[in-house]
């Protein structure tokens, strides 16, 4: 159906914004149109109903809230022209890039032991002091870097077969003289000490040094 | 030949057919003009019918313009007369119909429960743009700005919407 080019002219009749002049021209059309006056009945009927119930276009659903991402894009744009909102754009993603990238390896760091026989070894590691050198004498002492508080370390000393074994939470430990007794010169030892969390889960593990007793 | 009774009944059937055609113009001009709320309303209507009858068979109307054009012209100058009689008693002219409408007949209320219940049915989008248009009265452009669309998507919205209420409402 044709549209009657008085049609444009409705809302503004029924919403009072027409010049008189329009205003007039419209009213003599509508006495003349019989399409247009009931486009003009239909309509007013509708504008009556908003104007006296307009709760009915603004219930809970249809609240007149902009859509999140039309005002997102809005707020956007309040603070930034393109060319800074793709520089933003850029930024983010290399940073996005960089976390990916970093992320795994912090993950890597994390304590993961595997002690079979062969002694798998990876993640934090005690570094040992003393004895890391062949001995004149057998040492009285082992001692190894702290690594912090509420650590258990586990020390074993070995030469063919496990030797001795003891734990304590500091980072020292004296030789009881029946296991001195065992050491006799001119042979070779080793030793490692393995750091326990308070929950008992392995934290970190030296490498095995070994060093020799000597003859003199 | 004028005199006949088949012509006499013909000009009678015309002038039933007339008041039928042009009531509810008039009425819908008059209300506009001097408020739906004026009970003067129905009165005038009927005279300014009973005017143009009048100057139908006195033979005043001569076709020099349209029917509708007679009529329109008809009725304007009786609410001009009207507005200045009561502006002699009342000291200030009658406003145009205000909205609200405080004077709703049973007839339009009935009409108005089915424009609500085919308003509550439309999508959100709809309804926000009809409110700003309608019930704000923002030009399109306002609209626009305030929906974040063009003012042609506005008015896409609006006319979309009022071809959904009269399918609807089936007017």
């Amino acid at each position: 159906m044709r549209k009657c080019k008085f049609e444009d002219m409705i809302d503004g009749y029924l919403l009072n914004k027409l010049s008189e002049r329009d205003k007039e021209l419209f009213e003599e059309h509508y006495f003349n149109c019989p399409a247009c006056f009931e486009e003009l009945q239909a309509r007013s009927l509708i504008i009556n109903t908003i104007k006296n119930h307009p709760e009915v276009l603004v219930s809970e659903e249809a609240s007149l809230k902009v859509p999140l991402a039309t005002r997102l894009k809005r707020e956007l744009a309040a603070f930034f022209n393109v060319r800074q909102l793709a520089m933003t754009g850029v930024i983010s993603l290399i940073f996005l890039a960089v976390i990916i990238a970093v992320v795994p390896k912090r993950q890597a760091l994390l304590p993961d032991f595997t002690l079979t026989d062969t002694e798998t070894v990876r993640g934090s590691s005690i570094t040992l002091i003393s004895p890391v050198i062949d001995m004149n004498q057998v040492p009285s002492f082992f001692e190894w870097k702290k690594l912090g508080e509420n650590v258990e370390y586990q020390i074993s000393i070995s030469n063919h077969e496990l030797l001795w074994k003891t734990t304590t939470k500091e980072n020292r430990v004296v030789l009881p003289d029946e296991v001195k007794a065992k050491m006799v010169p001119g042979e070779r030892y080793s030793w490692q000490v393995k750091a326990f969390g308070p929950d008992g889960s392995l934290i970190a593990v030296s490498s095995r040094v070994q060093f020799l007793v000597s003859t003199k | 030949m004028r005199d006949r009774p088949e012509d006499k009944l013909r000009a009678e059937e015309d002038i039933k057919e007339l008041m039928v055609r042009y009531r509810p113009i008039i009425t819908f001009r008059v209300r506009k003009a001097i408020g739906a709320q004026n009970t003067d309303c129905d009165d005038l209507v009927s005279e300014i019918l009973s005017q143009v009858m009048e100057k139908i068979t006195s033979g005043e109307f001569r076709g020099e313009s349209s029917l509708g054009t007679f009529v329109y012209t008809i009725t304007s100058r009786r609410i001009v007369d009207y507005i200045r009689e009561k502006t002699r008693v009342m000291k200030f002219a009658p406003e145009p119909e205000p909205f609200p409408d405080p004077q709703e007949t049973l007839e339009q209320k009935e009409m108005s429960e089915k424009v609500q219940a085919a308003l509550e049915k439309l999508k959100p989008k709809y309804r926000n743009a009809l409110y700003l248009y309608y019930y704000q009265e923002l030009s399109r452009e306002e609209a626009a700005a305030r929906l974040g669309i063009s003012p042609r998507k506005v008015s896409e919205l609006v006319n979309y919407a009022l071809k959904l209420l009269r399918k609807e409402m089936k007017i």
